[in-house]
């Protein structure tokens, strides 16, 4: 019996097992039918195999993994004018219902009812076959890879995090963490013009590749107060009297404390990491250097258009963070490898066409 | 032998004394002297009073107290042209560089050599005369009294933290403390059309008073977590998936921590109060909900012309907020009232002729 759509399913925490699924019907004249050809892996992928749940959202029924995809169209509903079959695509996994207030403000990503692939209960892009409105496809230009394609996902998380920061030309940035969002941040910031970024990790690996790809400067943590850690990123750093912006691509309290003492008066810290849900925050520092702070949560309108502009344009470079491809049957070892922190960004291959 | 400059010094911590001093001189052409007439105390006066510093600003010298000012102009400089000696004006006692990159930005009150009465070292408002540049008096129309004039300082810290807050007609905003500043916060977010102001403290009385001035629900505290606290907050003041402005001008962390909670998602919320430096914060509830949380810093551009209007225009009143007027002499029975949270705003008369 043939296969018709062989999906990477989360049974339940810490088990994974490949299924094969119906393939899915387009809901919607203005859907699409993706076959889809490569997946990046998050570390709320390995989060959700690993505990089965993120805050509220709990895996409480078997769910197909994986959001971070491109692929090529197969099928087009009645309605769809902008895409065609053959088209080689960028997929945004998450869709809004469009009606709530949220959406109509233009912060959709912040949707009551938002589906987005691989949060329970909504199944996720690692099968062969995918569905998505027209408007969450964006064609990839002959210049730009499939393996790219899949990197725009993250990279917009990236481009809505620095737009969260507002960063203008001529600032300066300090981005803490320097795994995939940390690297991306550096990269964005760059793109839109900040002319000192400042990249802090603990492990020097990542932070020369991060001076290699997009930072200006580098600083490794060290075990001091946060204070002090903000003190000397300044000072090795030139900061003057502080950076303009602060991103958290770690999610780690230090960091966080950091982040709010590194910044001049008037500037603005992005909380882009996830960790602990509630940290020792310096609010007095907050409150006096009248900061602007900002959550960012996933990606909103016009980030995704903007990420495949910067791949294309070249003022952004994904090609060097791609470290591995992996078949998708071997898709559990590229999980263990993004669990044991190996590499940036491991691709899992689509779904072989065989007999 | 006439005093000429009759002042209220904080010598060091827990001691004040009069003392007279010689007149201000006027630094520049457009300054101007003016005769202090009402002074009300804030909750930082008073710290310093009794700490002797606020974080890294420490009274290492006898200094001036007092910064809520208004006063009658006595005398102008050669290139003043927007007053005249006799007029009543509101005072704005903080007098930035005007060349620093914050200055040149619109943000004046993050100026990096700014000079601000009463903290240290810069001498207050508490004397007889006082000596500022022409635009940073704000001249009182006829129907404003002077001791409305006092209360300008304050309301433009609530204009401030309401701008910050960006809170526009139709808007949900919950204000934690029910203080002067969280009572002029109420007022303001009203003003600027808030449809749901909702009051919360630990006092019934100052809750209940918030109600009557500008506040349209009031909460009241329990014992419970801040995740719990939030989630009552929204079911008993109705306020759907959450309120759309949250300002704290409690510095509590319990509050700090509820406002978080009680937001809706792309809410924003706004520092006012200060207290402990460092919290136990929900950060993750601000990043998921992709909240804007902006501290608040003083006043700035617009925000003191903004107060007087608000005041002129009848749109805010502050007369219900002076609880208590006390002579020049007794302003050290004012500290002590206020630090022992009587009343709502106390004002020291100015220096008798």
């Amino acid at each position: 019996m043939g296969q018709e759509n062989l999906s990477f399913v989360l049974e339940k925490t810490g088990v994974v097992k490949f299924e094969d699924r119906p393939v899915p019907k387009l809901a919607s004249d203005y859907d699409v039918l993706v076959n889809v050809k490569f997946t990046g892996i998050c570390g709320s992928d390995v989060h959700y195999w690993q505990h089965g749940a993120i805050g509220s959202f709990i895996v409480k029924a078997p769910m197909v993994l994986g959001h971070e995809s491109s692929g090529i169209i197969t099928a087009v509903g009645d309605k769809v004018s902008t895409v065609k079959v053959g088209d080689r695509v960028a997929m945004e996994p998450g869709i809004p219902c469009r009606r709530c207030i949220r959406c109509k403000d233009g912060k959709y990503n912040l949707c009551v009812d938002m589906r987005f692939a691989a949060t329970p209960p909504i199944d996720g892009t690692l099968a062969k076959y995918y569905t998505l409105p027209e408007d969450f496809c964006y064609k990839l230009p002959e210049s730009v890879s499939l393996e790219e394609g899949a990197l725009m996902e993250p990279l917009a998380v990236g481009v809505h995090i620095t737009r969260q920061a507002n960063i203008q030309p001529g600032q300066s940035v300090v981005v803490f963490g320097s795994g995939p969002v940390g690297l991306l941040c550096c990269a964005v910031a760059k793109a839109y013009g900040a002319n000192k970024i400042v990249a802090v990790d603990i492990n020097k690996e990542r932070l020369d590749f991060a001076k290699s790809y997009a930072a200006t400067d580098i600083v490794v943590s060290q075990r001091e107060s946060a204070a002090d850690s903000a003190a000397r990123i300044i000072k090795d750093c030139d900061l003057g009297h502080g950076a303009d912006v602060a991103i958290d691509a770690s999610g780690a309290e230090p960091c966080i404390q950091a982040g709010i003492h590194v910044l001049r008066t008037g500037g603005t810290y992005v909380q882009a990491g996830m960790g602990k849900s509630d940290i020792t925050f310096p609010i007095g520092a907050m409150g006096a250097k009248e900061l602007n702070v900002k959550g960012s949560f996933r990606y909103s309108s016009g980030d995704y258009r903007t990420s495949v502009d910067l791949v294309t344009s070249g003022r952004v470079s994904v090609k060097e963070l791609i470290s591995n491809k992996v078949k998708f049957l071997d898709a559990e070892t590229a999980f263990n490898d993004v669990k044991a922190a190996k590499g940036i960004k491991v691709l899992i291959e689509g779904v072989e066409d065989s007999a | 032998m006439a005093e000429k400059n009759p002042s209220f010094v904080l010598e060091k911590a827990g001691s004040v004394y009069y003392e007279d001093r010689p007149v201000p001189e006027l630094k520049s052409p457009y300054d101007v002297l003016i005769n202090v007439k009402f002074t009300g105390i804030c909750g930082s006066d008073v710290h310093y009073w009794v700490d002797g510093a606020i974080g890294s600003f420490v009274v290492k010298q006898p200094m001036v107290l007092g910064h809520e000012s208004s006063g009658i102009v006595h005398s102008v400089g050669s290139s003043v042209t927007s007053l005249k000696p006799g007029d009543r004006v509101a005072m704005e006692p903080g007098v930035p560089c005007r060349r620093c990159v914050r200055c040149k930005e619109g943000k004046y009150n993050l100026c990096a050599h700014m000079a601000f009465a009463a903290t240290p070292p810069y001498d207050g408002t508490l004397a007889k005369y006082y000596s500022l540049p022409e635009d940073f008096c704000y001249k009182l129309p006829e129907h404003l009294s002077l001791e409305e004039g006092a209360l300008v300082e304050p309301l433009s810290v609530g204009v401030h933290i309401v701008k910050q807050a960006a809170v526009r007609p139709g808007d949900s905003v919950i204000v934690f403390g029910a203080g002067p500043v969280g009572l002029l916060c109420c007022a303001v977010a009203k003003a600027f059309g808030a449809s749901k102001i909702v009051t919360v403290d630990i006092n019934e009385e100052r809750m209940a008073f918030a109600q009557k001035y500008a506040a349209t629900h009031a909460f009241r505290s329990q014992r419970e977590s801040a995740a719990d606290s939030g989630a009552r907050l929204i079911r008993d003041c109705d306020l759907g998936l959450g309120a759309d402005v949250i300002i704290d001008a409690s510095g509590a962390e319990i509050c700090i921590q509820t406002a978080i909670h009680a937001l809706r998602v792309g809410g924003t919320y706004v520092q006012g109060g200060m207290g402990k430096n460092e919290i136990t914060f929900p950060i993750m509830a601000m990043c998921t909900k992709e909240l804007n949380v902006k501290g608040s810093f003083r006043y700035s551009s617009g925000d003191y012309q903004l107060a007087v209007d608000l005041l002129a225009s009848g749109r805010i009143s502050v007369k219900e907020l002076i609880t208590g007027k006390v002579s020049f002499k007794e302003a050290e029975k004012a500290f002590t009232d206020v630090k022992a949270g009587k009343g709502i705003k106390m004002l020291i008369e100015g220096v008798e002729d």
